[in-house]
């Protein structure tokens, strides 16, 4: 008798209790999980789309990698849904995951509307998740060479374009001194008896190594080659010429110059605001880090002087996508989102003074340019720019593979010749 | 009819939590298993290749992994020995008589609190530039240097910040175990003239005896699966002489994209650890029971 | 004399531990300084105490529409895991057949999986659980907390196994001859007397759940739904990160886990003093 009483109770709980857990799935808006989950609503949309023009879906998400442009996607997301009542929902992450939790979210048909990849080997990888962008209207007003094509289409808009080279302090340094391998190492010299540090890098894995190896790669005559050869094995690093100077000069940074490994980005950038050091290898997203210093010197860009080198690299950081998974209608609505953003008022008021983009599509102008930023549109302008071979690399290589060995090189005696040899035994461990 | 009652109400008790669990870990687990006989990225639309045992294969030439495999037993073994040594000294202190015991308690427990990016990030400072600042000041450059730039210090350093972190934690289980003893048992041992050291060992550790198979257990599984401190203080560096096995994993897997190759290593692994674990806990059981 | 060493002991622990707490210190004195402060000294008291970045942070991190999710989300979890692991380990250890030990190996030795390798099988997992059976497990506080309580079993399964060995069976047996069935055992004589353990479960289970970020951050997507640790992602860029309001952000979100601690301590006295008594 009790026993069935106590049965009972028991029952009644545990449907109070899945009725708890349902309770909270009905505190979610109705209007959240129909278009929150990519597929479910598909059918019915399909349906639609079959019966003729495609309708726009009244909501999309965006998911993209840049978080320092979060707040202000929002509200352009705000302004969007004000003008043309579709709801933007803007995703976020940490940058460091955000590539990881986007494949996650892909895997399991809970993708995103638009998305954002970096070219080159990301895009490669996710071709089968990219929409075709070609018959937007802004895909043929992209500069050149600056949209993402997959077999001749276009299927990403860029976002701007960053650079990086060598960042300098214009009281430290004349540019037209320091234009080859024997003036930097001179350059190093100078700066070291003045007590300041003439070059700088830091620890982290792209600003350690990634970056700066990317220099010898894009002097190659035609790099995406010599890429190819290296990551089959047909030539090496160590044979290269280019690649022979670096790595001296990446042994006169070791002796003549701190070491990175003691210095996070946070310390490269305070060390260089306040006259410590002289240079560093860094990009103009850098620029937004020295909004707390009082900089009281003109900073400037200039090319990493290996091998006589006069171009900065500058590429697409990152490209708008759209998620070929996603139900037609919502496809729509991620295209409408996108020519919107490059056409009208508002989006280009956004990209251009919110965003602090560089344009990259025709019919707009940038405004209120920070000094770094503008040393790399000046450079592209002029067509004294190389690419980032860094984005074909295989996957992981720099965290995994190339990382270990500069650590190796600043931590011991290594010679240059020893450095390449492991580059290249690293590379073709990443190859296997 | 009684045994059919009996089992009902065995299933009563056990079944939701095991649907749950099954559902949650055993699943995808054995789905990861299927995965390790694949070479693929794990993308659904990309290729998934049937490679038959290759990713094991594979493995067994990976020179690599089997670094990370000593390095992690290396750091567990130090990390367990140092936050149980510890953990349980804490543990004795906040259980005693002192007037600020409470006080002690809540300030031990706070490191578990902080984790991630920000840990990494602090301790970071202290074992990098904190201590070489405080090595030219006193000239003690033997103790006092940037223990993250030579891989000995390092995997040091990644073992005092996990003990910091993890300490505080494990005395929360030795404070259960300790309270757990009666106070007439500790209270007969004072008559009977034993001292501090004596009643430690002959009374209290004995009667202990679980919380040291729940402490060594937990602390062994954590440390095995160590990823933000690892990520966030040394990232596996100076040259991947402090990358832990779930770091490993995780490289081959989301950086690399080699889903199917980070599976296998991942069941590797897990086979190997399961059965020293098994082995510890079939022991410490054991001793429980004679007691 | 004695008194006055007695104080001294009490003053040199309270100093040991506040030495040991330094880290904590940093964490709370950068939440007030700027970059280039931060940078030139990080140890240095802010020059100014300004709440402009917790303030920032607060609104940045929807505080309050997180809270609420990570609330529901950490006591529903706790209360599901509490309940369902102390009943089936104390099934476990008093019918110890072949399937209990067997269960207790399954849920012991899976404690030694890294969570990145069962995360994309899983994600894969639930989003076919809500396309096929349409239950929402993705995007959803409820898939979380199934989630968590999956993942918590393990752990709370293995503390009240251990604990519950220290019950004399004799008081069950005593109560099934009253006319107890095991229902009322288990819920009036043994969850009682597992109390330290249970507490012991509930502080190590909210510290976990309170501070997860990864599994939030796959199952959890739309803004609405962020739980604490998951809002203040937008604190670290890929290139900027934001230390000031990343230490502002952490310092609130363990603020309630201490205030949650300090209550519970009460708890844990009273209930061994309670249980002493017996």
């Amino acid at each position: 008798m009790k026993a069935k009483k106590i049965t009972s109770i028991l029952l009644a709980s545990t449907l109070l209790l899945s009725g708890a857990l349902i309770g909270c799935s009905n505190s979610n808006t109705p209007k959240d999980t129909s278009a929150g989950s990519g597929s479910t609503q598909d059918s019915k949309d399909k349906e639609d789309a079959n019966g003729g023009s495609t309708e726009a879906a009244k909501k999309i998400i965006v998911f993209q990698s840049k978080v320092e442009i979060t707040d202000q996607l929002e509200e352009l997301a705000a302004e969007y849904e004000d003008e043309t009542g579709v709801e933007v929902e803007v995703w976020n992450t940490t940058g460091d995951d955000y590539f990881q939790q986007l494949k996650t979210k892909l895997a399991n048909n809970q993708g995103p509307t638009v998305f954002s990849l970096a070219p080159g080997a990301e895009v490669e990888q996710m071709k089968s998740y990219v929409e075709d962008l070609s018959n937007l209207s802004i895909a043929g007003k992209i500069a050149d060479g600056m949209a993402t094509e997959l077999d001749g289409k276009v299927v990403g808009i860029p976002y701007t374009v960053e650079g990086f080279g060598m960042v300098y302090n214009k009281d430290l340094i004349d540019p037209a001194k320091v234009t080859n391998a024997d003036e930097f190492s001179k350059m190093l010299e100078e700066q070291k008896e003045n007590g300041v540090n003439g070059f700088g890098l830091s620890q982290e894995s792209y600003f350690l190594i990634g970056h700066i190896l990317n220099t010898p790669f894009a002097l190659q005559k035609d790099p995406k080659d010599f890429l190819d050869k290296l990551n089959k094995g047909e030539v090496k690093m160590a044979d290269t010429p280019e690649f022979q100077e670096f790595a001296k000069m990446y042994g006169e940074i070791r002796d003549k110059s701190y070491n990175p490994l003691e210095v996070n980005y946070d310390k490269e950038i305070g060390d260089f605001a306040t006259g410590k050091t002289a240079s560093i290898h860094q990009g103009n997203w850098a620029n937004g880090m020295f909004a707390d210093y009082d900089v009281d010197f003109e900073m400037g860009m200039m090319p990493f002087p290996l091998s006589g080198n006069t171009k900065l690299a500058v590429s697409v950081p990152n490209a708008w996508f759209v998620n070929s998974q996603a139900s037609d209608a919502e496809k729509q609505a991620g295209k409408d989102f996108l020519e919107w953003l490059y056409t009208s008022e508002t989006g280009i008021r956004y990209l251009m003074e919110e965003f602090k983009f560089i344009p990259v599509v025709e019919g707009m102008e940038s405004k209120d340019i920070d000094p770094l930023s503008k040393a790399v549109y000046d450079y592209t302008e002029a067509g004294n720019t190389i690419t980032w071979v860094t984005n074909d690399w295989p996957a992981g290589i720099v965290d995994v593979y190339l990382k270990p060995v500069a650590e190796k090189f600043f931590t011991s005696d290594m010679t240059p010749e020893q450095f390449l040899e492991e580059l290249d035994a690293g590379w073709a461990e990443a190859n296997k | 009819m009684k045994k059919a009652r009996n089992i009902g109400w065995y299933l009563l008790f056990t079944l939701p939590l095991v649907f749950i669990f099954t559902t949650v870990v055993i699943i995808p687990f054995i789905i990861g298993i299927g995965y390790s006989f694949f070479s693929w990225d794990g993308l659904p639309l990309n290729p998934k290749v049937f490679v038959g045992m290759d990713n094991f294969v594979q493995l067994f030439h990976d020179t690599r992994f089997f670094d990370t495999a000593i390095h992690t037993i290396i750091f567990t073994v130090l990390a367990i020995l140092l936050i149980n040594v510890l953990g349980i000294t804490f543990a004795l202190g906040v259980t005693s008589k002192l007037k600020v015991r409470n006080l002690a308690r809540t300030m031990l427990f706070m490191p578990y609190l902080i984790g991630g990016l920000i840990l990494g990030y602090i301790w970071s400072f202290i074992v990098g530039d904190a201590f070489s600042a405080i090595g030219e000041k006193t000239g003690l450059t033997g103790i006092f240097f940037n223990w993250l730039l030579n891989p000995k210090s390092a995997l040091l350093a990644l073992i005092v910040v996990t003990t910091w972190q993890m300490a505080g934690y494990i005395m929360i289980i030795y404070i259960t175990g300790i309270q757990a003893i009666p106070e007439d048992v500790i209270e007969a041992s004072a008559v009977d003239g034993a001292n501090f050291w004596q009643t430690l060992f002959k009374i209290k550790f004995p009667l202990m005896m679980p919380s040291f198979t729940i402490c060594l257990f937990m602390t062994l599984s954590n440390c095995f699966k160590i990823f933000d401190v690892n990520l966030s203080l040394t990232g596996g560096g100076p040259s991947n002489s402090t990358e832990m096995f779930a770091m490993n994993i995780y490289n081959e897997i989301f950086k690399q994209n080699n889903f199917g190759y980070g599976q296998a290593k991942a069941i590797v692994f897990f086979l190997i650890v399961a059965l020293i674990t098994l082995v510890q806990v079939t022991i410490t059981k054991k001793r429980e029971v004679d007691m | 004399m004695a008194k006055a060493k007695k104080i001294l002991i009490n003053a040199i622990v309270l100093i040991l531990c506040t030495c040991y707490l330094f880290p904590i210190y940093i964490v709370i004195v950068n939440s007030f300084k700027n970059r280039s402060e931060l940078y030139e000294n990080i140890l240095a008291l802010p020059e100014k105490l300004t709440f402009e970045y917790y303030a920032k942070a607060l609104e940045k991190m929807s505080f309050l529409n997180a809270l609420k999710n990570s609330l529901v989300v950490t006591l529903i979890s706790i209360a599901i895991i509490v309940v369902l692991a102390s009943m089936t380990a104390w099934m476990m250890v008093r019918v110890n057949n072949k399937i209990s030990k067997l269960l207790f190996l399954v849920f012991v030795s899976t404690m030694l999986i890294p969570f990145q390798t069962l995360m994309m099988p899983l994600m894969q997992e639930m989003g076919w659980i809500r396309d096929n059976l349409h239950i929402p497990m993705i995007d959803h506080l409820g898939g979380l907390i199934y989630m968590n309580v999956g993942f918590g079993a393990s752990m709370a399964v293995f503390l009240y196994h251990g604990f519950v060995k220290s019950i004399p069976i004799s008081l069950e047996e005593a109560a099934t001859i009253d006319g107890c069935t095991r229902l009322g055992v288990f819920w009036k004589i043994v969850f009682p007397m597992l109390k330290p353990t249970t507490v012991t479960v509930v502080i190590l289970d909210v510290i976990w759940i309170w501070n997860d970020y990864l599994l939030p951050s796959l199952v959890l997507s739309s803004k609405a739904n962020r739980t604490i640790p998951l809002s203040t992602a937008s604190f670290f860029g890929q290139f900027t990160i934001q230390w000031n309001m990343a230490m502002a952000g952490l310092t609130l979100t363990i603020i309630p886990v201490i205030i949650f601690y300090l209550c519970a301590q009460k708890y844990i006295i009273k209930g061994v003093a309670a249980g002493a008594v017996k």
